[in-house]
């Protein structure tokens, strides 16, 4: 990462109106170093004020900042300049969606769809759009436009036939609220069953995350074996940017719980438990 | 600086449902140093701790968490709780009684003290 940067911002000194800021202002903002990043973009944006990709990667940093309004503004700005920006529609449904507009988030996302129906990660994010105005609709008690009845309050889905209503991808969405959770289950190998992991630029990392941390309960399984202490029942790792809780599930598939760090200790752990029982539940349909 | 260790150890394992303590070379797994009830398996358990910590450490790592500040792991007998800095890991063997918040904050402030 760091030779890449070095080797780009030499390019970018040789030949300043390049359009290699972006690769080099992306390769910061993935590395953290988002002050950084802003400049290049900001630099990039005033030789470059029509291209959209420069207010797209505007749009990325704001969010990693932590600049929602700035961030759809900027997408906003793309969607303007190249009217089928993918991204952008993307962008724009994910503030929306961390602002809880879920009605506008759909609308954006929908459109995404639209202008690419095989791209996962908005299939994924629609889905839990969709998922968390039904739980809107629902705890309101509203009912749809022709008087039939809506779909069951997501709060109310622990029925197994209540199951039924919901896909692979949004099976957490309800118990996860507020977007600062994700859950995932996963397979014996690391491979994910359910559930997402989307990153704050709405990129799903389930399957890279999964193999990742999928290794650690084979450690706690064997260190329980050795040790005396029975089964492992939960595995809590707090780090620098979340904190992940695992807990073990039938057939050696693994349900694995990221919150924020922000959320108390005692709070994930009551929500890990809410995700093992729906889970087990979904496991026990033969849904996978 | 020079820390003595030990006290800072057997502060911890004097928490109660805490049957041992140990500080541990997280890369090799040996003990560093140790307060542990009569019958517990030192060595094994240093070892299987370590290389559990190491493990979420660097899985943690490539998923881009960052690094771990504590791991706690529960199973139907008690607990496994681990904290580390500096290739060092603080290792607390509990009982299912244990008050694991307690343990959790005290185990943190003995880490800043021991890697000063």
């Amino acid at each position: 990462m760091a030779d890449d940067i070095r080797r780009l911002s030499e390019e970018l000194a040789r030949d300043p109106a390049s359009p290699v800021y972006l690769q080099l202002g992306e390769a910061l903002r993935r590395g953290g170093q988002l002050d950084l990043a802003l400049k290049v973009a900001l630099r990039g944006l005033e030789r470059h004020p029509h291209d959209a990709d420069s207010h797209d990667l505007l749009a990325r940093i704001a969010v990693d900042r932590d600049e929602l309004e700035r961030a759809f503004d900027e997408w906003d700005m793309v969607r303007r300049i190249a009217p089928d920006h993918l991204g952008a529609r993307k962008g724009m449904g994910y503030v929306l969606f961390k602002q809880g507009r879920f009605a506008e988030a759909e609308t954006y996302l929908a459109e995404a769809s639209e202008l690419d129906g095989e791209d996962e990660t908005v299939a994924t994010a629609l889905a839990m759009v969709r998922v968390k105005l039904r739980g809107d609709r629902g705890s309101r008690g509203d009912r749809g436009d022709r008087g039939e009845p809506s779909p069951p309050p997501v709060s109310s889905l622990d029925t197994l036939d209540d199951l039924d209503t919901l896909d692979h991808l949004s099976l957490f969405a309800d118990l996860t609220a507020d977007g600062e959770q994700t859950a995932l289950l996963l397979d014996a190998t690391g491979l994910v069953m359910a559930g997402t992991y989307l990153t704050q630029d709405g990129r799903d990392v389930a399957q890279e995350v999964g193999a990742e941390l999928s290794g650690v309960s084979d450690e706690a399984r064997r260190a329980m074996r050795h040790l005396g202490l029975g089964n492992w029942s939960s595995l809590t790792v707090e780090t620098d940017a979340a904190v992940v809780a695992m807990a073990p599930m039938r057939d050696d598939a693994l349900l694995l719980l990221a919150a924020s760090k922000a959320m108390p200790l005692g709070l994930v752990h009551r929500v890990l438990d809410r995700c093992v029982a729906r889970a087990s539940a979904w496991l026990g349909k033969g849904a996978a | 600086m020079k820390i003595n260790i030990t006290p800072i150890i057997s502060a911890l394992t004097r928490q109660r449902g805490v049957s041992g303590s140990l500080l541990v070379d997280e890369t090799d797994g040996v003990i560093i140093d140790a307060t542990l009830q009569v019958g517990m398996k030192g060595p094994a358990f240093a070892a299987l701790a370590a290389s559990l910590y190491r493990k979420a450490r660097l899985s943690a790592q490539a998923a881009g968490l960052g690094d771990v500040t504590f791991l706690r792991l529960r199973a139907t007998e008690g607990y496994v709780c681990a904290a580390g800095k500096n290739e060092m890991v603080l290792v607390t063997i509990a009982d299912a009684r244990a008050n694991i918040g307690l343990i959790r904050m005290e185990m943190l402030k003995a880490l800043e003290r021991l890697v000063l």
